[in-house]
Parts: C-alpha cells; structure tokens; sequence
C-alpha cells in the first residue's frame, strides 16, 4: 500500500509535469460527464415529477382522458376535450360514486403589481370538496373551501407564499386573473407536487367563463368506484358505455377517448420516460466514449515522450507492474477529476433549469441528484480513465530497458 | 577466496537488421571478482555497450550465459530482473538520465522506492549521499537548474542508493568537460573505496584505464588478451 502511494505522487508529479494537456484531457472527460449528469438527473426529475402526480391522485381513482392512449402526448398538445354529453354518460355507469371533470390552462395572475404564469384548475366544488378532501387529502391551512358559482378562488401552498408575489397572500385579499377579480377564500397545505401547489383552484362554471372554454367541456375526468368495485372492472364498463353514446350520437366508431386506471397510467408514463432516458444514456455515453479516446491519446502521446524515462525506471528496478500502475493510476486520476467536474457542473446546470423552470413558472422540473448518482459520476470516471490508459500503461511496461533507454530518436 | 560478482559464459549478441545479422558480442568469457574496480575499453562501435547492458541485466545474450553473483541470469523472469537490478546493480549513464521533474533528493530515493524502503529511511539514505558528493546545498533541485558535473554527481548517488553489489558506467564522463571528468572518476573512486561494491566502467578514454584494478580491451565484440596491441588499436 506504501508503495502505491509513492506511484501516486509521481503519477501527480507527471501530471503536473504536462499541465495544459492534462487539462484539456481532463476537459473532455468533464463534457462527457457533465452530459451525463444533467440528463439523468432531468430525466429522473421528470419521472419522480410524474411518480408524484400518479400518486397524489390516489390508487383507486380512473381517469378519462380525450384522445387515444397510444399517443398520450398528442393529446395533451392537441386541445382535444371531453364533452359534457360525456361527463354525464359516465356518471350513469353502474358502480360509479363521484365523477369529478376538471380542466385546466396557464393564466396571468396579478397580485401586488406583480404579474405570474400560474395554473388555473377547476373542479366543481359541491361534489368535489369532499372528494379531494377525503381521497386526495386536500386540506385547507386558512380560509374556506369556495363556494359553486362565486369569484372565489382557493390558492396552492407555495402560490399564497412571500416570495411568489413579493408579499404574502391573506384570505380575503383580491387578486387578478385574467382582468376579472378574485377573492381568495382559502389556502391549501402543501398536495406534494410543485405544480399542484403552485396552482390556483375555482369552481368550474366561474373557470368556464373566466377562459371562455367551451360549455361542459373537461380535460379530464376522475372517476372514484363506489366501496367494493373493481377499478379495472368499472374502467371497462365505462368504455362500453362511451363508446355506445359516442356510436350512437356521433356516429364514431373508433375509442377516441382513453380510460386509465392509475396504474396503467404509471405503466405508460414509465415507459415513455424510459425510452427518454435510454436515447439520453446513449448519447452520453457517446461523448463519454470520445472523452476516454482522449485520455488514451494523450497516455499514449505521454508513453512515448517518456520512453526514456520508462528505461530509466526500469534500470532502477521498476518491475512491468510499477510502470503499470504509474501510468494506470495517471490516466485515472485524470479520468476522476473530468468526472468530479463533470458531477460538479451537471449539478450545477441541473439545479439552473430547476430554477429557471421554477422561475418561468409554465413547466415544473426538479432536478433528481441523489447520492447514487454523484458516486456513480465518480466511480464511472475513474473507470473510463483506467480503461482508457490500460493500453499505454502495458505498451510502457513492455518496453525493454534497453530500447527504452535508447529513447525514440 | 576472492568471489566473482559476474562470470560470462561464451555470450554472444547479435542484432538482426533489415535481413542482415550483425554480431555485435561475439563469444566472449569474463569474469570479474567482487569489490574490483574494472574498465571496459574499445573503440565506439566494438561492443562494449551492448556487453554493459548484458552485465547489468538490461539485456539478453543471443547465445551464451551470464552469471550475476552465481545466478543465472537467462533463467530469472522478467520481474525477477527488474529486482535484481534494482537491488543489486547500479547505473550510471553517459546521458545521466535524471527523472527531469523530480529534485536532485527524490531521483536519488527513486529506486529505493521500488524496493518499498520505508520514506524516512530512503530520505536519510538519499541525503548522505547526495552529501558524499558534496550536493547537500542543491537536494532540491531539479536537474535542469544543475550543471553536468552536478547532475552527474547525482547519478553516481542514486547508482549507490540501494547499496548495490556491482556498479556499471557507461562513459560516465563522456558529456562533461576534462575536469568534470576527472572529479567524476574521482569520485566514483573514492564511492569505490567507502561504499565497496564492484564497480565497472565502460570507456573508450585510455586515462580512465588508469583508475581502474584490471582493464578489458574489447574490439570487434571480442576480448582482445594483448593489451599492447589492444593500445595500438585504440591509439591509431
């Protein structure tokens, strides 16, 4: 182990010895790993986000969405809705208790001179109060719930607080959104998510006019079972029945329509972020690749520069292992150091979109950077510089001493 | 009864080039007793490098055996070498050789190092020597701030650092003016006489001869016997 240490410090010593072209080795390798660190760590962020929103809506609850499930993404983007014909079919099946539609859409909000992007959500409040209350476990911290049909709005947890408005929002405040005043009755504590507490709630006929949305049109629609019914079971039931309205009035025959159960929906959005982050590690471990290529050229270019030097050493009774291990110990030093600099401004960009995210207020990303993370940058690093300088180091130490010593000339 | 330190058995050495062989050692016994102080001498181009570098284990005989204090040195692995070097042979080079970033101290520690001396013994060690070549104001120096004659002097401490058995020069004073020379091979006496241990010096200078307890003449890869004839061979 001694010994080991002594390589170490002439390992460094050689290092230091080529400063600039340690550097820029190193560099590569920080880009590699930098890459590799921001993404996973967006990545897992919108997974976790994602996670977060499945379970904050409950494990037994079905959700009915418009569009077709094998292109979620579409119809997100798209605007498709869900009409109040609907809404009303589904609240007939058997074995459901409560249907609650909800819509929501990114609105100016003016509070305190200053103007925010906030999410405006509606729900309608006589059914859905005791419902996100009892399942969701939605609780007020001040105030009340709003009352059906009047200006009244209830705010997420971080929307109420100092630093979102410049000053902290009391019940019985006005705010503005959409030039119409709000009187705001209630402050929820904290869903869980970010984007639930950095939303505003009102009664669902206020947020049709306010938008100007389509009469009875939703989003979404959640659907809780009555005590003792499957979901999976009413979730197919709902479907025959949407799809038998739907024949019958519109004359459609293809489900444009989606019914999940919370499961599938992790299922799916599991999946997606998965492929996400299957082309995200591939290409990273691209640049990761080119970054090992340039610590094996510049071991290489050192190997050679330093023949002299290995015949040296040798003469002085460095076995083929010694020299090995100086020039394996060299290339992984430099391999850990791009890579603690990589963790070290993956990190840092990480937690920048966060916050840009946070601060534009349309999209919420939380950066995932556990422990795990930051130790595999490290460990993967250092094993990308020992493998990438594992040829120089044995081309070093099979030199004979002699040729060696000879030097190229 | 005097022991020799190296014996060697009809060596022979050839290099292949492009498709033409060419013997550079060719058939040659010697045997050199411990505690001498031998010179090697030819004209450039006779051997005697390629003879040094066997002595000193840098390199194999094509043909033929070489006996270092006993062992035979064709049957050690290539670690085996690597130590028996380390331990037992020290080098001193035309060209000096010093690690170029590393301080006069540390290149005189370097191969006690890989012999795993524990540091502080290796720094004292390395610091007597560096005094018996009255280098103790310049340890920490890098070769590059320190003349010939000093970095040579350097050399001659860490060939002495693990108190090797056999101490082999390569026209040690070859680089460096006369009278850096001459306090060179002074002083590679005088280690002769303190530190014992075989020393022997390759050359193709006839006044280093004059150091020296037994002088072999080798021209043409082969010990010449007749010292006269070797001298008009060199002198011509």
């Amino acid at each position: 182990m001694a010994i080991i240490k002594e390589y170490f410090k002439l390992a460094i010593k050689n290092l230091r010895n080529r400063k600039l072209r340690s550097w820029l080795t190193i560099f590569g390798i920080v880009v590699g790993i930098f890459l590799v660190i921001t993404l996973i760590s967006l990545s897992g962020g919108i997974k976790n986000s994602i996670l977060k929103q499945l379970n904050s809506l409950g494990g037994d609850v079905i959700l009915v969405m418009p569009g077709a499930i094998d292109n979620p993404i579409a119809t997100f983007m798209g605007g498709q809705m869900l009409s109040e014909e609907d809404i009303l079919t589904i609240k007939k099946v058997e074995g459901v208790d409560v249907v609650l539609p909800t819509s929501q859409k990114s609105q100016l909000m003016r509070y305190n001179n200053e103007q925010k992007v906030i999410f405006l959500v509606s729900f309608p409040w006589d059914e859905g109060k005791d419902f996100l209350s009892t399942f969701q476990g939605w609780s007020l911290s001040e105030g009340t719930w709003p009352s059906p049909g009047k200006r009244e709005i209830l705010l997420g947890s971080l929307v109420a607080q100092k630093d979102f408005f410049g000053r902290r929002i009391r019940v019985g405040d006005a705010a503005t959104i959409n030039g119409r005043t709000f009187r705001v009755v209630g402050i929820l504590n904290s869903i869980g998510s970010k984007s639930d507490d950095t939303s505003v709630y009102l009664d669902r006929p206020v947020y049709q006019q306010v938008t100007g949305e389509r009469d009875g049109s939703a989003l979404m629609i959640m659907v809780k079972a009555k005590e003792g019914v499957s979901p999976d079971e009413l979730a197919a039931k709902i479907k025959k029945a949407l799809d038998e309205v739907r024949k019958r009035k519109r004359g459609e025959n293809v489900s444009d329509f989606s019914v999940l159960t919370s499961e599938k929906m992790g299922n799916i959005a599991g999946g997606i972020v998965g492929v996400i982050q299957a082309a995200v590690m591939l290409f990273a471990s691209i640049s990761i690749l080119v970054g090992g290529l340039g610590i094996m050229n510049t071991m290489f270019t050192s190997v050679r520069e330093r023949t002299k030097e290995i015949g040296v050493l040798k003469a002085v009774g460095a076995k083929n292992s010694a020299v090995i291990s100086i020039f394996l110990i060299e290339s992984g030093i430099l391999g850990l150091i791009g890579g603690a600099g990589g963790v070290i401004f993956g990190l840092i960009v990480a937690k920048l979109i966060e916050g840009y995210s946070r601060a534009s207020g349309s999209f919420l990303l939380e950066a995932y950077m556990p422990a795990s993370l930051i130790i595999f940058g490290l460990f993967f690093s250092f094993l990308i510089g020992c493998l990438s300088g594992y040829l120089p180091a044995r081309k070093a130490a099979k030199l004979r001493p002699t040729d060696a010593l000879r030097g190229y000339e | 009864m005097e022991k020799s330190i190296i014996r060697l058995q009809d060596v022979w050495k050839t290099y292949q080039m492009d498709k033409v062989e060419v013997p550079a050692v060719r058939g040659i016994n010697l045997e050199i007793l411990s505690q001498t102080f031998v010179s090697i001498m030819g004209p450039s181009g006779s051997g005697k490098s390629t003879l040094l570098n066997m002595i000193g284990c840098l390199d194999f005989p094509t043909k033929g055996k070489i006996f270092l204090d006993g062992q035979d040195t064709s049957l050690l692995s290539e670690n085996q070498l690597a130590q028996t070097r380390g331990k037992k042979i020290g080098f001193i080079f035309q060209q000096f050789n010093l690690l170029q970033h590393l301080t006069a101290l540390e290149n005189v520690m370097i191969p006690m190092v890989f012999q795993g001396t524990p540091e502080a013994q290796r720094k004292a060690r390395a610091l007597y020597l560096l005094d018996l070549v009255g280098l103790n104001d310049r340890v920490n120096h890098l070769p590059s701030e320190l003349s010939g004659g000093q970095r040579q002097r350097v050399a001659i401490a860490r060939a002495f650092a693990n108190d090797p058995e056999l101490v082999i020069a390569d026209e040690p004073t070859g680089n460096l003016d006369s009278q850096s020379g001459q306090k060179i091979m002074d002083m590679l006496v005088e280690f002769h006489k303190k530190e014992k241990g075989t020393i022997v010096v390759v050359t193709h200078d006839p006044v280093i001869a004059k150091y020296s307890e037994k002088v072999f003449n080798i021209i043409d890869g082969q010990i010449v016997q007749n010292h006269k004839q070797a001298e008009n061979i060199l002198w011509q």
